[in-house]
């Protein structure tokens, strides 16, 4: 008892030792073990996720060939032809479109959806989990069973559409309808997560500011937007950048769909960061595209966490 | 303390020593004098089990060689073989890809094996036998990277229930024949039946065929591009006119996708190779094959053929020859023919009784010596196929201007190449 109640500096003076030298022993015994616990994470991390990352950056200034020889040094040429390649603009505009377009509906439809399910019942677990169904199946899957369905000749919508006596739509070979139709089937895909995320949400609203609202004379629309809205910033915050990044590095929808056709309307990003890489076999050109793609991702995403006042407490 | 941070460091060495031995997907080795060798190839389709049979019966007569195949989508392929035997941890043998112009990448990087056990003994790779254009794709600088793992023709796949519901008597012999029963055979504008099931993307190219019926090319010998020529234009805007205005074929289908449209009756033709013919007999189709129509300079028809190649860091090359040496011996190909209905890739087989006999091998058979690859030799082939002609084709069967698609795509297909003149 007497131990806990001395002042740590008068016990450190009685024991003759120096100002600094005890604190500094205690930290060292208390960072090891923490250092140990995190070193296999840390280690994994390093050598699985940062290394390449870095690794990518270097390949980026070379016209780096894998197994060629000598790789040559360009410097910043790579992006230099980015920036003069109209693939990549091209490609960069449809991934724009996309992750704008799915975004804010998933968003928007995710956010009704879950207030239409918010009271807890039989039936709006069961709904809630048909919405959320799409989201735990893969990318591959409901990219191949949305492609089968739109197919106009021998898919089901082509088949009820020519029933009713409507000429079957080239959903995807059109380049008019092709971007929208793998839009629609990501929105489809994503609104599921965004509705369950926005349920958690809404429950953490405590009721006494409804309350509180209602008896200033608020109504149904003011009470959505200047109490519901901002109390679900977190999550709204979240949603928005797990989704926003997720539809910049869109690719396996795409690919199994449309492949980046018809005439390139539908090439994302990444999927012209696999054609450089993986099909022509540039892999400095294709580092160089991912590090351009993850710039505009950070400066995104920071302008999400501004924009959401991340750093604001309530 | 310090005993603990050992422990913790050894721990974590241990970990990473582990995963380092178990990174290698590759499971060649040897064993008490036996030779174990792995091989990655992509054929997934209706032709698998012939080149299983291959790989069977050679380890049933090759105790002190044993081969282990993987079927592998070409695309899973495409991603991980590079790197793979970069780092030596792939496969002795693979098909890198479909496109028999990807050996060129592979041969750029060191990665390749040159062949030098060629010869005319049973043991020995004869490449006096071969399909003499393969050989010629698969050198470089005088030496030999690959042999063809199979060698194929299109032919015309025709539905013979539809052709007797047109009222036609037989499938097309001519061009001007194959045009005429294509418009013939398309019913209410396609929507109950196309007359071609013609994909563009994701295929074996199946345009190319179509523009040398009509006397057009895509390059010449020069690598540069000939379909702006008034040749060139012709050969396109006859066929994409057909697409656009007699709706005879779908627009922007994938191979697949003409597969299923000719295996649910919905197309009366496609032009196709020998692995196509297993499905659409499995889908009911009352199937004829017949040779790709005479063209206006003669018979013509489009060869493909996948490299088999081994890894310049294989621990048993001269095995690995000796596997590739019996994969295209004669009495191996003449199964493999009659098992699937391929052409055999071997010249002193064009005459063989059997193969003559079989009705599937003996129409893509009759069609080797009037084969032309596609963009043979042709530097950035794939770019071409991917940059170039696909878009071309894309943009004409919708409508846009064969003069003006074909003057930028030309202009792009020649920076591709590096055609100066």
């Amino acid at each position: 008892m007497s131990a806990t109640a001395t002042h740590p500096e008068s016990s450190r003076a009685a024991r003759g030792g120096s100002g600094s030298a005890k604190p500094r022993r205690v930290y060292k015994r208390r960072l090891s073990p923490a250092i140990l616990f995190m070193a296999p994470s840390a280690i994994i991390l390093g050598a699985f996720v940062f290394w390449p990352i870095l690794q990518s950056l270097y390949y980026s200034l070379f016209n780096w060939t894998i197994g060629a020889v000598d790789q040559q040094w360009v410097g910043f040429g790579n992006y230099i032809e980015l920036f003069h390649d109209p693939h990549f603009w091209n490609a960069l505009s449809v991934t724009l479109i996309f992750t704008v377009s799915t975004v804010v509906v998933v968003i928007i439809i995710g956010f009704l959806v879950a207030l239409l399910l918010l009271r807890e019942n039989l039936i709006t677990r069961i709904v809630r989990s048909i919405f959320f169904f799409p989201t735990i199946v893969s990318l591959v899957s409901i990219g191949l069973v949305w492609k089968f369905l739109l197919d106009p000749s021998i898919g089901l919508v082509g088949g009820l559409t020519q029933l009713l006596g409507i000429t079957p739509i080239t959903w995807l070979q059109s380049t008019h309808l092709a971007l929208p139709s793998v839009i629609f089937v990501a929105i489809w895909r994503n609104v599921g997560f965004a509705m369950v995320l926005f349920v958690a949400g809404l429950k953490g609203v405590p009721a006494e500011r409804y309350e509180a609202a209602r008896l200033d004379g608020a109504n149904n629309r003011q009470l959505t937007a200047f109490v519901t809205l901002p109390s679900i910033r977190p999550t709204l915050l979240f949603t928005t950048l797990i989704l926003t990044i997720q539809s910049f590095q869109v690719f396996d929808l795409v690919y199994v769909m449309t492949g980046g056709g018809p005439l390139f309307v539908t090439d994302s990003l990444v999927n012209e960061l696999y054609r450089e890489g993986f099909v022509n076999f540039r892999t400095g050109y294709a580092s160089a595209i991912s590090w351009v793609l993850f710039a505009i991702i950070m400066i995104i995403s920071a302008l999400q966490l501004r924009l959401f006042r991340y750093n604001d407490v309530d | 303390m310090k005993s603990k941070i050992a422990i913790g460091i050894g721990a974590i060495g241990m970990m990473l020593a582990m995963a380092a031995c178990s990174g290698s997907p590759s499971n060649s080795g040897s064993d008490g004098g036996k030779v174990d060798l792995t091989v990655w190839t992509g054929f997934t389709g209706g032709d698998r089990p012939g080149y299983a049979e291959i790989v069977k019966d050679f380890n049933a007569s090759h105790p002190k060689i044993q081969v282990t195949m993987t079927v592998q989508p070409w695309d899973t392929i495409q991603q991980k073989l590079p790197s793979a035997w970069l780092t030596g941890q792939g496969p002795d043998l693979a098909t890198p890809s479909s496109d028999p112009n990807a050996v060129a990448q592979y041969v750029k990087t060191n990665s390749v094996l040159p062949l030098t056990n060629t010869g005319s003994s049973n043991t020995q790779i004869n490449v006096d036998k071969l399909a003499p254009g393969t050989v010629t794709e698969f050198t470089y600088n005088k030496k030999l990277y690959a042999v063809p793992a199979n060698f194929a023709t299109l032919s015309l796949y025709y539905n013979k229930k539809a052709f007797a519901a047109a009222g036609i008597s037989g499938p097309p012999t001519t061009v001007a024949e194959f045009a005429a029963d294509a418009k013939k055979l398309t019913i209410d504008g396609g929507q109950t039946q196309f007359g071609l099931a013609l994909a563009d993307n994701q295929t074996i190219q199946m345009w190319p065929i179509l523009q040398w019926l009509e006397g057009g090319d895509i390059v010449n010998a020069k690598n540069c591009s000939v379909v702006q020529s008034a040749a060139g234009q012709k050969s396109l805007k006859t066929w994409s006119d057909m697409v656009v205005n007699d709706k005879i074929a779908p627009v922007g289908l994938t191979g697949a996708e003409a597969d299923s449209l000719f295996s649910a009756g919905k197309a009366a033709m496609e032009m196709n190779g020998p692995w196509a013919a297993p499905g659409f007999k499995d889908a009911g189709i009352d199937l004829g094959i017949a040779t790709i129509p005479v063209g206006v300079n003669g018979k013509v028809t489009l060869g493909s053929t996948a490299p088999l190649s081994i890894s310049a860091k294989t621990k048993y090359p001269a095995q690995a020859q000796e596997f590739l040496a019996y994969w295209t011996s004669k009495s191996v190909q003449q199964k493999f023919s009659l098992s699937t209905g391929f052409p055999p890739l071997r010249t002193d087989l064009s005459d063989d009784a059997k193969l003559k006999a079989d009705p599937v091998v003996s129409v893509f058979a009759a069609q080797v010596p009037d084969s032309r690859l596609y963009l043979p030799g042709v530097p950035n082939a794939t770019q071409v196929d991917a940059d170039g002609y696909v878009p071309l084709i894309g943009q004409i069967t919708r409508g846009q201007s064969v003069a003006g698609s074909t003057a930028s795509i030309g202009a792009t297909i020649n920076g591709l190449t590096g055609c100066k003149s």
